[in-house]
């Protein structure tokens, strides 16, 4: 196609409308979805592919979804070749090792016609609550194949010409335990494809779809062109970094390591996983769908926001997933419980790009996003219940900034559930939820503080399954910053005994036991001797910073009252460390892991 | 007389209403410093233009963004924060979810200058859930702790334990202990402020009471002493975020609720003249210099929202549900890394302003292209307050233009299509979020560029047609003369509805009632004319949101299945779908007590004195896609006839704005004094 002469102004107002329809499709199918993890956890995303299965506009999801659609697309359009595809059809999938991440997240796609051709394709992933498996909800910690996660669709057409295939939608709806919901759901992802074709159909109608389509292009180039200007702007080179997650859920004693090289060249970027683990026994493998999604959010958080959100952005970028490893398993390896291996791999590019951007990335987040379920059978109604607890840790200090106390970062964005809204539903209490004192990674700029929270099982007995992480390692400092204290757990029992807890586990509660949950803070930037000693006294006013370690992390003596800084004191015991400490001639402090330099 | 006032960032408006239906508005521009000079400039330039006296005044409100900046800028008292031990946090943990994404350098999102941590206590003591003592209060704590506090300078207290909305005696009893050792203190309770769940937004809304107390306390103060020194004997009544009125005593005692008070008063302003014109379904767009708000009103009643933000803040209180995006006259044009044509967010304000003010500013702005489009009269705009320089403006859109590789007109033309696509979007998300169908309601346009706009915007959306009202751009401050005084409460009392105790919910409504009652008692108005309304908040057991269902008071067996069907009949409306057979539960229950004040009663115009021919001013060229410039009349909206007919293209121009009709569209000129703009037949 001859580029064609573009008008700036229409090209702005497609983009608006392109993104507002993206926009539009996942209001609508957060608003009539049906289960509550799309409606309060977010787990939905919206997206506008062209027909050759490129990201034209998305809506603002969790970056957790940022490569698992555009996977999905291209397999369907694969699959189904668009000249064979028709008015009214409607396709889906959730085959993680055919277009998918892990079975709960079905892509529904609808093609958008204009002059008899398909030239678009509205899509749209949802997590359902449940796909069958061996346990309700289809996250099962402990599965070893992926058959055990629930009922497996490849590619595969639900709609011919608006008619519905009932007899699909009946075997589906007999492999899940709540067929009702399920179908609801997957209603709701049919409407909010519909209205996407609808408004782009609107959209050809006004403006020609040549034009259409020839600036959906142009946005892609530009996108594209823009991407590749931040990337030219790193030196080239190969940057390397590893990092590691606490077990697979079913060898316990086993870190599960990450490698990355990110090749950079030109205006191109590689990133290469070669010398990841083999994939694993548990569920935390991460079939290149969700691998990808790390990657493309690396790429977005060092680009300039005002790039347009299409698929241009990532054609600069390609990826090398060892196939039988964890970042791109073999069937049927189970994949359910991704989201940690997720963050974890962001943590790892990040890690890598400090050395391609010295002096722009902070210091390692977290790395957790504590996943818990407390079931049990509730002894007043009789009725078994399930109560669901995500909680986040604490920011890496940046540069120039402190990291943020308790914070969701990097892929996953998650709301906490209200500890109100727990105890006036289940028989669990929640003792303390605080910021956790000297949680944070000293610095020259302080890591954000992780959480301390505790739960009670008050009348019935309570199972919970825990997947938290940071327990084995450290979230990493960066130039002398110190890296975060890991995160631990322990149960007190009724009669005092106290039982570590381990990061990944099936736990059970009497009434009276308690779960202490200490959630990791973020790392540190930079020489904390540095630190401005009156940010060091403010943050022990805060009771953010124990005197004892403004003393031992710090060098900040404080007067004999503890509300002043005792400048004579700090100079020389500020000193006194440096002497023994040395220069700081490492990047990385992994803590008990050791140090690292470029 | 009754005079209403509205302070905006630029201009104070004001209007002043007489007895025999006469009105006059006006605007001086608003003095941030102290706000309350240009009020009483305001008040004496109005009195003056009316020939009034200040004895003549029998009503007096007042719109006001004093909570807002407080907020803004960060200006409220020295607070400090009482908790239950272990949960001192909350503020600063939130609900731990982020809304700028891909933002390494982020700032934090909660609003923890309202207390750092080193004035956030936990306290001991714990009820549980069902309002049962498990850790009673400990008393020598709470004394200690305040008498500490009150020593180091703290003038605002929040108290905020858990369950306090099931059994607030902890929180009484710490109040109480407050008065014992430090009198003078300021005490914000959240099992009075919002007696509702979720301990975040409950604690939220607690420091903002304690935070702006004093402050908006000292501001109302001040207005009644300003308008004694003038010789007004008129109690002040102020706007609230809901859209009704309450005494300025009783508004110093809930500072949250005067978040939205401008807005609002917009909103109302936009009812009251689309009502004169039958019409009750409309989408009100208010477009200032600055920013664009959009409120939705069906069957005569103001969407109203549960819970609004402040920055990123969520406050819970019961507002208008109103949008705003930065997209006003002064947004300024600019390209991004992608070279495309961008408008807003960010505003050239009133300093320097748009480029064709000439006061330095020399980027592009929206007012800029208007000039350069024809729409806007650089010799009468703001009524001849300011001279535009076209030639500024010109030069501005011109270097954009030669960035783009476009002409000026074309750029000019451009922006104007972005802001309109932007706000156009704006529109779609606010209906369709509620369940409603753009299509089906009227435009109502306000604001000094809301008119420039309005047509151009309903096209795009595909609604039916556009109502300029008389003054655009003094609506905000008229609505004020338009609403009802008007109190809300709320509690929390969570109860399936199959098995519900009535006892308890109708135990709960009284209390309600009593409460808006009192209120109204200190009003002192006739509490026989005082109208109650109840609603419920019910969503499907296992929700985390609810939808607000109204009901009757006392509630009896069929109430409650009817307010089950009611509610499946909302969320079928709002979110697609309803499960009919999945179990209800009510959560919280609302009283609201309105107390109708007279609607205002404006003279209905003379009979026409002038013909349309009278009424053309002049004729310039004004651009209209995609024919290009066409000459264009331009009429005088104080002289057009009643029921006279204006075939686009048109252009009607009044100090407070002006009304741009393209060709295609015919504006009819009703005795309502509102322009209806459809499409011509």
């Amino acid at each position: 196609m001859s580029r064609p002469h573009i008008d700036p102004v229409l090209l702005e107002v497609l983009r608006n409308r392109l993104d507002a329809i993206a926009d539009e499709m996942e209001l609508t199918l957060l608003k009539s979805a049906a289960s509550p993890i799309v409606k309060e956890g977010l787990d939905a995303s919206a997206a506008l592919f062209n027909v050759q299965g490129e990201t034209i506009a998305q809506a603002a999801a969790i970056p957790i979804h940022l490569g698992a659609l555009q996977f999905a697309a291209r397999r369907l359009v694969h699959a189904f070749p668009p000249s064979s595809m028709r008015d009214g059809d409607a396709f889906l999938l959730n085959d993680p090792y055919d277009g998918g991440t892990h079975l709960p997240d079905i892509t529904l796609a609808v093609p958008v016609f204009a002059d008899g051709h398909a030239v678009a394709l509205a899509c749209t992933m949802c997590h359902h609550q449940d796909v069958g498996g061996r346990t309700p909800g289809s996250v099962p910690t402990d599965a070893t194949e992926l058959y055990q996660e629930g009922i497996i669709i490849p590619p595969t057409q639900l709609f011919r010409r608006g008619v519905l295939d009932e007899n699909l939608l009946g075997l589906l709806r007999r492999n899940v335990r709540l067929p009702d919901t399920f179908t609801g759901d997957l209603m709701a992802q049919v409407a909010a494809g519909r209205l996407g074709g609808v408004r782009l159909r609107e959209l050809v109608t006004r403006h020609g779809v040549q034009t259409v389509l020839a600036y959906i292009e142009e946005l892609l180039t530009r996108a594209e062109t823009l991407t590749r200007r931040e990337i030219e702007a790193i030196p080239d080179g190969t940057y390397t970094f590893a990092d590691s997650l606490d077990n697979d859920g079913v060898d316990l004693d086993r870190p599960v390591s990450i490698q990355v090289a990110i090749h950079v060249r030109g205006s191109a970027m590689t990133f290469d996983f070669t010398g990841t683990s083999p994939q694993v026994r548990g569920p935390f493998n991460s079939v290149p769908a969700s691998t990808l999604s790390a990657v493309y959010y690396a790429v977005r958080a060092i680009s300039d926001p005002s790039i347009p959100n299409n698929g241009g952005c990532f054609r600069a970028v390609d990826a090398v997933l060892p196939l039988g490893s964890l970042v791109n398993p073999r069937p049927p390896a189970p994949v359910s419980c991704r989201t940690a291996t997720i963050k974890r791999l962001a943590d790892t590019i990040l890690g890598a790009l400090v050395k391609a951007l010295p002096g722009r990335m902070p210091a390692a987040n977290s790395g957790t996003l504590l996943v818990m379920a407390f079931g049990g059978t509730d002894p007043e109604t009789g009725q078994p219940f399930v109560a669901s607890e995500l909680a986040a840790g604490g920011m890496g200090a940046r540069p120039h900034k402190d990291g943020i106390d308790v914070i969701e970062t990097d892929v996953s964005n998650c709301m906490n559930i209200p500890v109100e809204s727990v105890e006036m539903n289940f028989p669990l209490r929640i003792g303390r939820a605080r910021l956790s004192r000297d949680s944070g990674g000293a610095g020259e700029f302080r890591g954000g503080l992780g959480l301390e929270k505790t739960f009670e099982a008050t009348t019935t007995e309570v199972t919970v399954s825990h997947r938290g992480e940071r327990f084995a390692s450290s979230p990493w400092g960066l130039h002398g910053g110190h890296p975060a204290p890991r995160a631990r757990a322990f149960i007190v029992r009724k009669d005092g005994r106290r039982e570590e807890v381990p990061s990944k586990k099936m736990l059970t509660l009497q009434p009276g036991d308690q779960l202490w949950e200490y959630i990791a803070g973020g790392a540190g930037y930079g020489d904390p001797l540095e630190r401005d000693s009156d940010l060091v006294l403010a943050d022990v006013l805060d009771g953010k910073v124990s005197t004892e370690a403004a003393g031992a992390a710090y060098g900040v003596v404080l007067t004999s009252g503890g509300t002043a800084v005792d400048h004579d004191a700090t100079k020389s015991g500020r000193e006194a460390l440096r002497q023994a400490r040395g220069p700081i001639d490492w990047v990385f402090d992994h803590g008990q892991s050791g140090r690292e330099s470029y | 007389m009754q005079i209403g006032v509205d302070i905006g960032g630029t201009f104070t408006d004001i209007v002043a209403l007489s007895a025999d239906g006469r009105l006059v508005l006006t605007k001086v521009p608003s003095t941030p410093k102290d706000l309350l000079q240009g009020t009483a400039h305001a008040i004496r330039r109005v009195l003056t233009l009316a020939s009034a006296t200040p004895a003549d005044v029998a009503r007096f409100v007042h719109g006001t963004t004093v909570a807002t900046n407080a907020v803004l800028e960060q200006k409220g008292a020295v607070t400090a924060l009482l908790a239950t031990d272990g949960f001192e946090d909350i503020l600063e943990l939130g609900r731990q979810k982020r809304s700028r994404m891909y933002d390494l350098d982020m700032d934090p999102e909660t609003p923890t200058f309202l207390a750092p941590r080193r004035r956030r206590l936990g306290i001991r003591e714990r009820v549980d859930a069902r309002g049962r003592v498990l850790v009673s209060l400990d008393e020598a704590q709470v004394r200690v702790e305040v008498t500490r506090l009150r020593a180091e300078g703290v003038q605002a207290l929040a108290v905020c334990y858990l369950f306090s909305f099931v059994n607030p005696a902890h929180e009484q009893r710490t109040r109480e202990l407050c008065h014992e050792v430090a009198p003078d203190l300021s005490v914000s309770l959240s099992s009075e402020v919002d007696p509702t769940f979720r301990e975040y937004e409950r604690l939220c809304v607690t420091a903002f009471d304690a935070y702006l107390g004093p402050v908006v306390k000292r501001y109302l103060r001040g207005l009644g002493e300003t308008l004694r020194a003038l010789g007004v004997q008129a109690v002040p009544q102020i706007m609230r975020s809901r859209g009704g009125i309450v005494s300025a005593a009783l508004a110093a005692q809930q500072p949250v609720t005067l978040f939205l008070s401008g807005p609002a008063g917009g909103v109302v302003g936009a009812r009251f003249a689309a009502e004169r014109s039958g019409v009750r379904d409309f989408v009100s767009l208010d477009m200032g210099g600055t920013s664009n708000d959009v409120a939705v009103v069906q069957g005569g009643e103001p969407l109203i929202a549960s819970e609004g933000r402040i920055a990123t803040y969520p406050v819970r209180a019961p507002m208008v549900d109103v949008n705003t995006i930065g997209a006003g006259g002064g947004s300024i044009a600019w390209l991004d890394g992608a070279g495309g044509l961008r408008v807003g967010p960010r505003s050239a304000g009133a300093e320097p302003g748009p480029a064709c003010y000439a006061r330095g500013g020399e980027q592009a702005t929206v007012t800029d292209a208007s000039v350069l489009l024809g729409y806007l009269n650089p010799e009468t705009f703001a009524g001849g307050l300011l001279r535009l320089e076209a030639a500024a403006a010109a030069a501005a859109v011109g270097a954009l233009a030669a960035r783009l590789g476009l002409d000026v007109v074309a750029t000019a033309a451009g922006i104007h299509s972005v802001v309109n696509a932007r706000m156009a979007d704006q529109i779609r998300l606010m209906t369709i979020k509620r369940g409603y169908d753009p299509r089906q309601f009227a435009l109502v346009v306000l604001g000094g560029a809301g008119p420039v706009h309005g047509v151009a915007l309903a096209e795009e959306i595909g609604m039916s047609e556009v109502l300029v009202p008389e003054a655009p751009g003094v609506l905000a401050a008229f609505g004020l003369l338009a609403a009802a005084v008007e109190h809300h409460h709320a509690r929390t009392l969570q109860s399936a509805v199959d098995t519900v105790d009535l006892a308890a919910v109708n135990a709960c409504l009284s209390a309600l009632d009593g409460a808006g009652r009192a209120r109204m008692r200190e009003e002192g108005v006739a509490l026989e004319a005082v109208r109650v309304t109840y609603a419920a908040d019910m969503r499907y057991v296992g929700q985390a949101y609810e939808l607000e269902v109204p009901i009757p008071a006392p509630l009896v067996g069929p109430h409650v299945l009817a307010a089950q069907a009611d509610f499946h009949a909302a969320h079928e409306r709002v979110y697609g779908y309803a499960r009919a057979g999945q179990p209800v539960e009510f959560v919280n229950f609302r009283a609201i007590h309105t107390y109708p004040l007279p609607r205002p009663v404006l003279r209905t115009p003379e009979e026409a004195h002038h013909t349309l021919t009278e009424a053309q001013v002049g004729e310039r060229r004004a651009y209209f896609a995609p024919t290009g410039f066409v000459p264009t009349p331009i009429f005088d909206r104080a002289r057009l006839p009643v029921d006279a007919r204006l075939p686009g293209p048109a252009i009607v121009e009044q100090p407070d704005t002006t009304t741009v009709i393209p060709p295609g569209y015919t504006a009819t000129v009703e005795r309502s004094g509102n322009l209806r703009i459809r499409r011509s037949s």
